[in-house]
């Protein structure tokens, strides 16, 4: 009777196990896509803030989602054969993505750092400290899509 | 005493050309880091639209030798010139290819500018009237002509060096002082009249380009009709 029950929990693990690990292609693309999307959105808010007149509750919100997707792990997102396929659109990720393991893991790991640094700064309200730093985040997006995005 | 040298390039010229090479280098540099230098990339390529406006301008109401008339590079003149029998001052017949071809090039450069986006937070100033995917594709052009541009700075550069030390012919000293050693006739016209003008233009083409045409974007809807979430 125990072990019937071992038996059954371990199945049920496994079964959950292979149901969160088992990301359909499509939607791994889409859900990249929708996080580089909702990125952009946050991104234009602090632009605007950093450009324009600086609303500090603005600035906090839109870069605690960006470190949020930052620190979300994304890169469970490209699975292996997703550098061809289509989620809300065509993908631009290019195969090197999954070739060039230790370059691009750099490039993620700056922008991590910097998405940090960004919710950091926002807290503190420094309006110079933070268009500086809405500086260095753009260029580590623009350090992973110059080498790792298919320009149309 | 006569005069050992004549007025080749009028000052508005040879600030144009100054300005146009500091600006173009200046573009490439922020354009090339990104990041916080985004604004400023486009700032810089305003700019550069309000220069070759000018230029254009300048090519028409111009003095002498900054005239599009007075160097227009027919195929005739082109091979006259490879033969050897061409004579002229000012621009020759190949190198007014290379002055039409740079500012053909930087007007198709800013000009895929004004519509791009970086996919980060840089849109150019006339975005909206693009749309996202025609933009996406301009940009790729941007990046593309980015490349054959610096082909083009590096010919111009390379003839420059060749004029000089192998056809012993400084190029660099009349872009500068605006007199060339010779007897040439003296440059006339593009006075003050024409400046006017053509700093018209330069300032309409800027204002355009910047939006300045542009239906107003909508105005943010009020906080009050968006849920407070």
């Amino acid at each position: 009777m125990k072990s019937k029950l071992l038996l059954a929990t371990v199945a049920l693990i496994a079964l959950a196990g292979t149901a969160s690990a088992q990301i359909k292609p499509e939607d791994a693309i889409k859900w990249r896509q929708s996080g580089y999307g909702f990125m952009a959105w946050n991104m234009a808010r602090i632009k605007a803030s950093v450009e324009g007149t600086y609303n500090k509750e603005e600035v906090v919100k839109a870069a605690n989602a960006i470190q949020a997707i930052a620190n979300s792990g994304m890169g469970a997102l490209y699975l292996p054969g997703t550098d061809t396929g289509t989620g809300w659109e065509k993908t631009r990720a290019k195969p090197e993505i999954w070739t060039e393991k230790e370059k691009i893991g750099k490039a993620a790991m700056a922008f991590n750092k910097e998405a940090n640094e960004m919710a950091k700064v926002a807290a503190t309200g420094d309006t110079a400290a933070a268009k500086e730093q809405f500086g260095k985040l753009a260029a580590t997006c623009k350090g992973c899509h110059d080498d790792f995005k298919i320009k149309q | 005493m006569k005069r050992q040298d004549y007025r080749l390039w009028d000052l508005p010229t040879r600030l144009f050309h100054w300005s146009l090479a500091l600006a173009v280098a200046a573009a490439s540099v922020s354009g090339q880091l990104g990041g916080g230098l985004m604004s400023w990339h486009g700032r810089i390529g305003l700019l550069i639209v309000g220069l070759v406006a000018f230029r254009l301008a300048w090519g028409l109401v111009g003095s002498t030798y900054a005239r599009f008339r007075q160097f227009f590079p027919t195929p005739g003149a082109v091979r006259a010139y490879l033969r050897g029998d061409w004579r002229g001052e000012g621009h020759n017949p190949v190198a007014a290819l290379s002055v039409l071809g740079l500012l053909g090039l930087l007007a198709a450069q800013v000009a895929s500018g004004l519509f791009s986006n970086d996919d980060i937070a840089f849109t150019g100033p006339l975005y909206d009237l693009a749309g996202k995917a025609l933009s996406n594709r301009l940009t790729a052009v941007h990046h593309l002509l980015s490349k054959v541009l610096y082909l083009l700075v590096a010919l111009h550069l390379g003839a420059i060096a060749f004029y000089g030390l192998v056809r012993g012919q400084n190029l660099l000293r009349p872009m500068l002082t605006g007199r060339k050693d010779g007897q040439g006739e003296p440059a006339q016209g593009g006075g003050i009249m024409a400046l006017a003008v053509a700093l018209a233009v330069a300032a309409m083409a800027v204002h355009g380009a910047g939006g300045g045409w542009m239906r107003p974007p909508p105005a943010p809807p009020p906080a009050a009709s968006t849920p407070d979430f």
